[in-house]
């Protein structure tokens, strides 16, 4: 056998496939000529296309997209007309009247009130089980209807006319025009839904009303859509195509955009960002903005130990949030003295525990203080467990957690478990510590201080039960004026906060990786981009929106 | 032969169906469960969930269903992607890590063979160690190293391939091959490390023996002692490593399948269990015992063909 023929067949085969590669935007995804095609990247695969069982951050995405609801959100994030052209709103707050613009479907077929009747009654239908009907249990009768004890029809709303919706509420939601733009709120074909039944996402019979439609799903590879030509502002639409790429690993992702392949994706590393941020790699490219989301510690006070607040206030004080969001986090994250992020609307000026301006030696001190009055000494010292998620980031942050225990007095064991495992085991109470996430369904302080009310349930994981902060609660849902509304939410917050009832770590950053290329994206804190309003450099809609 | 392939095939129902059960009680087993996560549900609803799966009845009522339904090619619908079936995810999965799997393990057989005789041939030679130093890089060095290395190289450096992702259905081969070289080379690495180990070990012990000896005698050409004679004895070892090989990775790598954005099954594989989606899990599962199966009743029969000692009876 010839040695060196084999090296020049490998030789010759090299040279072939590199010279065969070397073609400009050769790895791009293939784009019909004269067509513009937005390679996005998203954080991961949907579980469902049905805005009605939708739960991740993924699907919300894609469904912005293809559907409009009454009112959506506009580049900016905030709340503008959608397939209702004006509301009003009793004066109690509790009659909400929408007036709907002449829409169709995708497939042409009329889009009525009575589509929006439809799709909220199916919503709460207890058949469909969806996981977040009970975002919507401020409408009459709501509640009773998903939980079995009321039929459909008994649902607080009613479309009079086609052009009308009415939404009966049981206290006034200042918040309700937020609400509207989540996917509960979509409409669905009932035309579709009646003929094909549970079945009518697949997408090859995809009808939705918004600027895009679904024409394929893979697992894994893509979600391919393209324009609807019936959506009611079709001409104010720039990009023709759009892919959906579910990300698999961060940093594959971060090579895909830097290569051109992906216009844009939301799941890079947060410890990335100050190293891409550098001159000589894609300062351009990384978007980081205030985020509706906290990290926190949840006690419970099944634990003889965490049932005396001054062990939750020591072992909260005792934390050092700036080195964590500093030197572990990187990339923007704030220290979280309080529950509620700063830039939820509707929010007064938070009130951090007295002890949050301190220095962390003070605080420490103040910690070993409290620690000994409650009991607890060289000797005998505290010991208890921390359940925490065993995704990236909180193995990187509790470690420092601890050693902060530790140089108080406390010793916590961590216990990493897979995200599902540890979320059935906080709701089943079977922790001591938990590492806890919970990311804003909307842009309200309700959204995070709900958790603490002692109606909650197994989401009330620290089983906070305080009659002061309940009644403070209630007070906000009956009021109406914003203002005050906003003052009785920060009195809760503050006193749940000095009760230590939960020990807040950070407030998240929304991060992006956007090609400059791409025009039209626009930071905001509900990290919500609709494609819609985006378009590429150089190009321009028929009749561009705003 | 035939009462032999019968045979094997009564025997694979019962192992399959133990496969089936302890898969089966093993998920079930696992704490947590797919309807569990940060956003906690109502107790009516979660009944509703429960009831909506038939995972309100008591769990041997499930087994029997959950069987009843495989023996009718019915594999359920996925638990956590709520518009898609079991059948589906396969289906969508396994033909795209099949393409992969099986451009890799055909690269891997040709050049891991060549490279074993060579190393054979030539044994304390410089090929043989430079085959074998290659081998021995080749198993060592993991695929989690080499993939993003590559990619490195020829994505993000030299720009001639793409870092990932997968050609639209309706792309022409002519530009579709870019996006196989990188996960096939990754995957093929390690295999054909291992095949030219097992070939260059079965030929050295083959060349030494009796008929090989028995064909120089006789004074036949080198080439036809070594391709002709040597080589079907040398590579029996190899037939038998091949089966369970090929079944693992035609089933797809989850490594590889990260690295690449690639649309296997082997993602949806782990991402399954991790998120407790049952009926995706045992599907899979089935599918992988099933393959392995048959690829070693392939084997058996090559076995047969290859070597005139062994009599399928």
């Amino acid at each position: 056998m010839k040695a060196w023929r084999t090296w020049a067949l490998a030789g010759a085969a090299l040279g072939g496939l590199l010279a065969a590669g070397c073609q400009p935007g050769a790895s791009r995804a293939a784009c019909d000529a004269g067509k513009l095609c937005y390679e996005r990247g998203n954080v991961s695969d949907p579980l469902t296309l049905d805005p009605a069982k939708s739960t991740t951050i993924g699907e919300q995405h894609i469904l912005g997209d293809m559907f409009t609801p009454l009112v959506q959100y506009n580049a900016a994030s905030e709340p503008v007309p959608g397939i209702a052209t004006s509301w009003d709103t009793s004066a109690d707050g509790l009659t909400w009247t929408f007036h709907l613009r002449e829409s169709k479907w995708s497939d042409g077929a009329p889009l009525t009130s009575a589509d929006f009747l439809f799709s909220l009654r199916r919503l709460m239908d207890p058949k469909l089980a969806s996981e977040y009907a009970y975002l919507l249990y401020f409408i009459v009768n709501a509640e009773a209807i998903n939980g079995g004890k009321m039929p459909l029809t008994a649902l607080g709303v009613e479309a009079p006319d086609p052009r009308t919706l009415v939404i009966h509420l049981t206290h006034p939601i200042p918040y309700l025009l937020r609400v509207a733009t989540h996917s509960t709120m979509y409409p669905v074909p009932k035309h579709i839904i009646d003929k094909y039944g549970e079945k009518w996402t697949d997408p090859n019979r995809w009808v939705s009303n918004g600027a895009y439609i679904i024409k394929s799903w893979t697992l894994g590879d893509r979600i391919h859509a393209v324009r609807n030509p019936n959506f009611y502002d079709a001409k104010s639409v720039c990009i023709d195509e759009v892919n959906f790429h579910p990300g698999s690993d961060a940093i594959a992702v971060e090579r895909s955009v830097r290569r051109g392949e992906l216009d844009s994706a939301n799941d890079i590393q947060s410890n990335r960002i100050s190293y891409l941020r550098q001159p000589d790699q894609i300062p351009d490219y990384v978007h980081v903005g205030t985020w509706l989301g906290t990290t926190f510690i949840g006690f419970n006070p099944a634990i003889p130990a965490f049932k005396d607040v001054r062990v939750r206030q020591a072992l909260t004080m005792a934390i050092d949030r700036d080195f964590i969001t500093q030197k572990l986090m990187r990339g923007g994250q704030k220290p979280a003295y309080t529950f509620v992020p700063p830039g939820v609307a509707s929010f007064g000026q938070p009130k951090p525990p007295h002890w949050a301006g301190w220095s962390l030696e003070r605080r420490q001190a103040e910690a070993r203080r409290l620690l000994t009055e409650a009991g607890y000494t060289k000797d005998r010292p505290l010991k208890f467990e921390l359940k925490m998620r065993n995704t990236n980031d909180p193995q990187l942050i509790y470690p420092a957690v601890q050693a902060d225990w530790r140089a108080v007095g406390a010793k916590a064991s961590l216990f990493p478990e897979e995200s599902q495992i540890a979320y059935s085991d906080y709701s089943a109470r079977n922790f001591q510590a938990a590492d806890i996430a919970w990311i804003a369904d909307y842009n309200d302080p309700m959204t995070f201080l709900y958790l603490m009310k002692s109606t909650t349930g197994p989401q009330n994981y620290s089983d906070y039960k305080n009659p002061a902060y309940d009644a403070l609660m209630d007070k906000a849902d009956h009021e109406v004026d914003l203002v005050k509304r906003g003052q009785y939410l920060v009195e809760a917050e503050h006193m749940a906060m000095e009760d230590a009832t939960v020990s807040p770590l950070y407030f998240y950053v929304s991060k992006n990786l956007v090609s400059p290329k791409l025009t039209g994206w626009k930071d905001s804190l509900s990290d919500w981009h609709l494609t819609r309003y985006m378009c590429f450099a150089g190009h321009k809609a028929a009749e561009p929106f705003d | 032969m035939l009462r032999f392939l019968l045979r094997r095939l009564l025997i694979a129902i019962p192992t399959m169906f133990i496969v089936v059960t302890l898969a089966f009680f093993m998920m079930r087993a696992a704490p947590g469960s797919p309807f569990v996560n940060e956003r906690h549900l109502s107790p009516e609803v979660e009944a509703n969930v429960m009831a909506k799966y038939g995972m309100d009845r008591p769990l041997v009522v499930q087994y029997a269903n959950y069987v009843g339904g495989v023996l009718h090619g019915d594999l359920g619908p996925s638990l956590k992607y709520k518009d898609k079936t079991v059948l589906r995810i396969i289906s969508e999965g396994f033909p795209n890590s099949l393409l992969i799997g099986g451009m890799a393990m055909g690269i891997a057989v040709i050049l891991g063979v060549s490279l074993g005789v060579i190393g054979a041939l030539r044994q304390n030679g410089p090929a043989d160690y430079t085959a074998m130093g290659v081998a021995v890089l080749g198993v060592c060095i993991p695929t989690f190293v080499t993939a993003p290395m590559l990619v490195l190289l020829f994505a993000s450096n030299l720009g001639v391939l793409p870092t990932g992702g997968w050609p639209t259905a309706t792309q022409p081969f002519s530009s579709a091959w870019r996006y196989f070289v990188l996960p096939v080379v990754v995957l093929s690495l390690p295999q054909i490390a291992i095949i030219s180990r097992l070939t260059r070990a079965g030929m050295i012990e083959v060349l030494r023996s009796n008929y090989v000896r028995t064909a120089r005698a006789k004074g036949l050409p080198e080439h036809s002692i070594v391709l002709r004679h040597a080589l079907r004895g040398a590579i029996l070892p190899l037939v038998s490593y091949l089966g369970p090989a090929t079944a693992g990775v035609i089933t797809g790598s989850l490594v590889v399948e990260r690295i690449f954005s690639l649309p296997g099954i082997g993602k949806a594989f782990v991402a399954s269990a991790l998120m407790r989606d049952y009926t995706v899990v045992m599907g899979v599962v089935i599918l992988y015992a099933g393959l392995i199966l048959f690829l070693n009743l392939v084997a058996d029969v090559l076995y047969a063909a290859l070597d005139p000692r062994v009599r399928l009876s």
